[in-house]
């Protein structure tokens, strides 16, 4: 057993703070998407692969500055998000949660071969105009990329928090979820916000592949980090924005301290499945994750 | 099948529920399987053999899954690590004990039957989505679990090589040897699923399956049924995970990961949720898939593009491909194969009377 | 319905055409075809989509040559995605083409298929991955690893560490940092050896995949353990995340050593940069760089042709891999003819050609390799490269390191 050692611990921590605030910002695009319209989209990884592509294939090939090849990524992925609720989404809206996992993994493999055949399968680079040597926070250092993601993180989850409780677009997209034929007897207009829903999906993606970009460099294997989503989200409630950030901060914490802590004795990177763990965990005491909505079933 | 039916009259129900409601049907069967445990295996070329027997530990573990999500209606995206846990199972039996494959096989299917069990009891709680994640944890955390114990895994390879099975003293080692070994037990899970189907614990899948909460309320103990449900469904991963690791001789963790486990499913979706045949199309369209876009990319291809160009296209556009159809068999024909099958069928059946 | 039984009618005659293909054998004179594995999808793409166009660059430099003695060399190949039936049906399949050899890729693969190698008698190389113990011949008779096995990789980084650090390593501390699955366990055999025997402490630190973020274990290295060198095993995306991480925690990049699959320029290149990545250390086995003739043939050929050359060609490492992969195949079925008296070879006579490769170096791109009937590895050779002035600069000459207890571990691996 490792001794302990409080600013090792401490270090551990603010490490995990920071990449469970970045995991969040993929988990956002997800919760959005299935507040909306009960989807659950496994394509998540893909578009967050997708929107660094544009981004990164824009700044490299076509040689544009940071800010327009991010814009372009942003617009990019909102009409991506458009069509893909038009075309693939919404004939399935009412099918069993199954039809759209699975439509969803298909779309998966469609966007990492598209991607390859626009942009190739080398890795390409995104350069955040922000630096690349740490900064010092006293006691410890951080990349500035993850501070950038953090920040962001936090500025969504506010915006998404206020947008969902205050804006009348919000109220009326937490209507539709609630239910959908209610919220058509009231006049709102359903599939306009499940367009809408994708496309502020497509946003949080956008942003999400530029800072997971140009964290790790974009290529294919960039999709993988929608793999860290699902405990996140499952942890945090599915239909939950606050669940999304806090769900995050655990499993990015988990993660951190049980690569410090337990990899050592067991001798195996434990914290792949770590998460996983306390997921299972919290869904047998909470089904419905820590701030999910829980569902009241009738015959 | 491919007879016409006239002047049937069901006179109890045993006979309504007959697998097979004419004789003729049951000879028509006869016929189909006659053809191919002969036929195939002699006219075929070898490579067209190992396809089939791919396809065959396919179908396998595609009834296995459909019973899971098709039947019950739970989502499971871990049945690749359900398959290896049969795989290494066996294969251990085999080295260290010497046991012939017809005990390896089914203890296989137990070992893996009694894992996905454990698997199964958050099912108690969780529902969709939400489960399908919890299975998911399932498949990481047995990799994880192979990997990381050398009992299991037998070394830093994570590897165990088994010998192929033998057969009263002759080892089964070609293509064409051990096409019957695998036909065989094809035949006893198609028969085996839908005897399943139509049983008591079927009936009571298929009540899960479409309204749980009515289902516990007329009497079905559900988490005793889901649980059976998950168990059933590993024991036929596992079995095919076995008969993987006999058809390749060797076991080993790496080739049941998540890909794998999503490849099932697409088999189950595409070839039709709740259906023997449509596991068994489903699995023949899931394997042939990549190898026919290839071969059809390479001979109308070439005419476009260099064999070098051709090489860099054809990956990726089976990829656009394979995605491409799942999500157009979700959109156009949710019933899957399956349906389609029927449909040509009955269109046939009052051919060419049709009204 | 009607639209429902065209769709069907498609499907069909797409099916049936696409079975009637294989059945077609292919009848070519005077053409020797090699099977390629490859993986242009899949984990570990990256790889693949370099390697695989180098193949084939190199058949078609070959073959704008005259070919060998005269024969044409094709270079079949199918994408297997890093799957293990997929790689099944593609060995059956180019069995059935009559390729009389293969090179795979990817350890399951090469595993999986092993037993059928040796029934089918088909030599296969698998140059850089798969089973350390088949530098063996007489154990493993037709796979030859041809490159440093993951054994003779980290014997060698430890020999390159022994001499960074001035000779001895009594007292000096080592973190291995490798990829959670068997590839990145496989050097533990040989490190957990020398350990004890040099007198160094060794710590393991494991990136599970998808390895896309490695904070904490960077924490644990730099802060926690302070290791005198750093050795990383890493595939994929995690290198280059290895490398930011690394130097984000301000540790000296000239302490720490790549493995093969940690080396590509695609590697530094995300990692931030050829000056970011500055002193990084990475282990090749076959030359990186562009200062070979066989690369200048190559740039020739493609502009005759009036093309550019491909921009795969400027991720050296991995690309000089698929020449050195494909050289090799081709000499060896140089060597055969001559067994096989100018006849189309068979696998058996393959098998012996490559078991005569000696002396064969590609203008220094290949290491001095010299495969015997029961060295299948060719010595182990390796080379390290550093990055330096924004390009991969030789550190030392083709070396190996402790080949003694690398052999003696094959030897004893039963």
């Amino acid at each position: 057993m490792p001794e302990f050692d409080l600013s090792f611990t401490i270090v551990l921590l603010v490490n995990g703070v920071m990449i469970g605030l970045m995991y969040a910002l993929i988990a956002l695009g997800f919760v959005l998407i299935y507040k909306a319209t009960d989807a659950i989209n496994f394509a998540q990884g893909e578009f967050v692969m997708f929107a660094g592509f544009i981004a990164a294939g824009m700044a490299s090939t076509v040689g544009l500055p940071f800010w327009v090849s991010a814009l372009i990524a942003i617009v990019g992925m909102v009409a991506l998000g458009f069509g893909l609720e038009r075309v693939v989404l919404r004939p399935l809206i009412g099918r069993p949660v199954i039809a759209v996992v699975m439509a969803t993994i298909g779309l998966a493999s469609v966007l990492r071969g598209v991607a390859v055949v626009l942009f190739g399968a080398s890795t390409l680079a995104i350069t955040m105009p922000v630096g690349d040597m740490p900064i010092d926070l006293g006691f410890v250092t951080v990349p500035p990329v993850q501070l950038v993601g953090a920040i962001v993180s936090i500025v969504f989850l506010v915006g998404f928090t206020w947008f969902f409780l205050k804006s009348r677009t919000g109220i009326a997209m937490r209507a539709v979820a609630d239910s959908q034929t209610v919220a058509m007897a009231m006049g709102i207009n359903v599939r306009r916000y499940f367009a809408l829903a994708w496309a502020m999906a497509g946003v949080v993606s956008a942003i999400g592949g530029i800072i997971w970009g140009a964290m790790l460099g974009v290529d294919n294997q960039l999709a993988l980090v929608g793999l860290k989503v699902f405990p996140v989200v499952i942890l945090g409630g599915l239909d939950s924005v606050l669940g999304a950030v806090v769900g995050g901060l655990v499993i990015g914490i988990v993660e951190s301290l049980t690569a410090g802590y337990f990899d050592p004795i067991i001798g195996g990177g434990t914290k792949d499945f770590a998460p996983y763990v306390v997921m299972i965990i919290v869904l047998m005491i909470r089904p419905e994750g820590l701030f999910g909505r829980r569902l009241i079933e009738r015959v | 099948m491919f007879h016409r039916e006239a002047g049937v009259f069901k006179t109890n129900y045993a006979a309504d529920m007959a697998l097979y409601p004419l004789p003729i049907a049951k000879w028509t069967m006869a016929a189909i399987a006659g053809l191919f445990i002969v036929i195939a295996p002699l006219f075929f070329s070898e490579y067209a053999v190992s396809i089939i027997n791919l396809i065959l530990i396919a179908i396998v573990g595609a009834l296995g899954l459909n019973i899971l999500v098709g039947y019950t209606g739970q989502i499971s995206i871990g049945h690749g690590a359900f398959m290896s846990v049969g795989a290494y199972t066996a294969a251990h039996l085999v080295v260290s004990l010497g046991w012939p494959f017809w005990i390896t096989v089914p203890l296989g299917g137990f070992a893996a039957a009694a894992i996905g069990a454990v698997v199964g009891i958050p099912s108690l709680r969780i529902k969709g989505i939400y489960l399908a994640i919890a299975t998911l944890a399932a498949q990481l955390i047995i990799e994880w679990t192979i990997n990381h114990v050398p009992w299991i895994s037998g070394g830093t390879q994570a590897t165990i090589q088994l010998a192929r099975p033998s057969f009263f003293g002759i080892q089964l080692a070609h293509e064409r040897q051990i096409y019957p070994f695998l036909m065989a037990f094809v035949v006893i899970a198609i028969v085996a699923t839908l005897n399943l189907v139509r049983s008591r614990i079927g009936r009571a899948f298929i009540a899960i399956r479409d309204q749980d909460i009515a289902a516990e309320i007329i009497g079905i103990n559900i988490f005793k049924y889901k649980l059976y449900a998950f168990a059933i469904s590993s024991f036929y991963a596992g079995v095919a995970g076995a008969l993987e690791s006999y058809y390749l001789g060797i076991a080993n963790y790496e080739q049941f990961q998540i890909d794998v486990s999503i490849d099932y499913l697409a088999m189950v979706i595409i070839g039709g949720l709740g259906s023997v045949l449509g596991s068994v199309l489903g699995a023949i369209f899931v394997t042939l898939l990549p190898i026919v876009t290839r071969l059809f990319l390479e001979s109308v291809g070439g005419a476009i593009f260099s064999y070098s160009d051709l090489l860099s296209i054809i990956p990726n556009l089976r990829l656009i491909i394979f995605g491409g159809l799942i999500i157009f068999f979700l959109v156009v024909e949710p019933d899957g194969l399956n349906r389609l099958w029927r449909n040509i069928r009955n269109y046939f059946r009052i051919w060419p009377f049709s009204y | 319905m009607a639209g429902l039984s065209r769709t069907v009618l498609t499907l069909v005659a797409g099916a049936a055409a696409g079975l009637a293909l294989i059945g077609t054998a292919r009848a070519q004179d005077k053409t020797i075809i090699i099977g390629d594995q490859c993986d242009r999808t899949g984990p570990t793409q990256i790889v693949g989509t370099t390697l695989c166009p180098a193949m084939q660059d190199y058949y078609n430099l070959v073959n704008s040559k005259g070919g060998v003695d005269g024969w044409k060399i094709k270079g079949d190949e199918i994408d297997n995605g890093y799957k293990v039936p997929e790689g099944i049906e593609a060995y059956e399949r180019q069995k059935q083409e009559g390729v009389v050899m293969m090179t795979l890729y990817g350890t399951p693969q090469t595993v999986a298929l092993n037993q059928r190698l040796e029934t089918d008698h088909m030599p296969t190389t698998s140059p850089g991955f798969g089973i350390s113990a088949a530098a063996d011949g007489n154990r493993y008779p037709y796979l030859f690893p041809i490159a440093a096995t993951y054994w003779s990789q980290g014997a060698a980084a430890v020999q390159f560490a022994k001499d960074k650090l001035g000779g001895s390593l009594k007292g000096k501390k080592i973190a291995y940092v490798y990829y959670d699955n068997p590839a990145g366990k496989e050097p533990l055999v040989i490190l957990d050896q020398l350990q004890k025997s040099e007198g160094f402490e060794l710590r393991t630190f494991a990136v599970p995949p998808p390895g896309v973020e490695m904070g904490a274990q960077v924490l644990d290295i730099t802060q926690r353990f302070k290791p005198d060198f750093v050795i990383a095993h890493l595939f994929g995306r995690s290198p280059s995340v290895l490398i930011k991480s690394m130097k984000g925690a301000g540790y000296p990049l000239s302490h720490m050593v790549g493995l093969v699959w940690a080396s590509a320029e695609d590697d530094i290149k995300a990692a931030g940069g050829f000056a970011f990545a500055e002193g990084y250390n990475t282990m090749q086995f076959a030359g990186a760089g562009d200062d070979y003739p066989v690369r200048q043939e190559i740039k020739a050929m493609y502009k005759k042709d009036g093309k550019e050359p491909p921009a795969t060609m400027d991720n050296t490492v991995i690309y000089n891999r698929g020449l050195l992969q494909s050289s090799i195949q081709v000499e060896a079925i140089k060597n055969a003819l001559k067994i096989s008296g100018g006849q189309k070879p068979t696998g058996e006579q393959v098998k012996q050609g490559m078991e005569q490769i000696k002396g064969f170096t590609l203008g220094g791109l290949v290491p001095p390799l010299e495969i015997t009937a029961s060295d299948h590895e060719g010595g182990g050779w390796v080379r390290i490269f550093s990055v330096h002035g924004g390009k991969l600069v030789p550190a030392t000459d083709w070396m190996h390191g402790y080949r003694d207890l690398v052999l003696n571990t094959v030897k004893g691996s039963e």
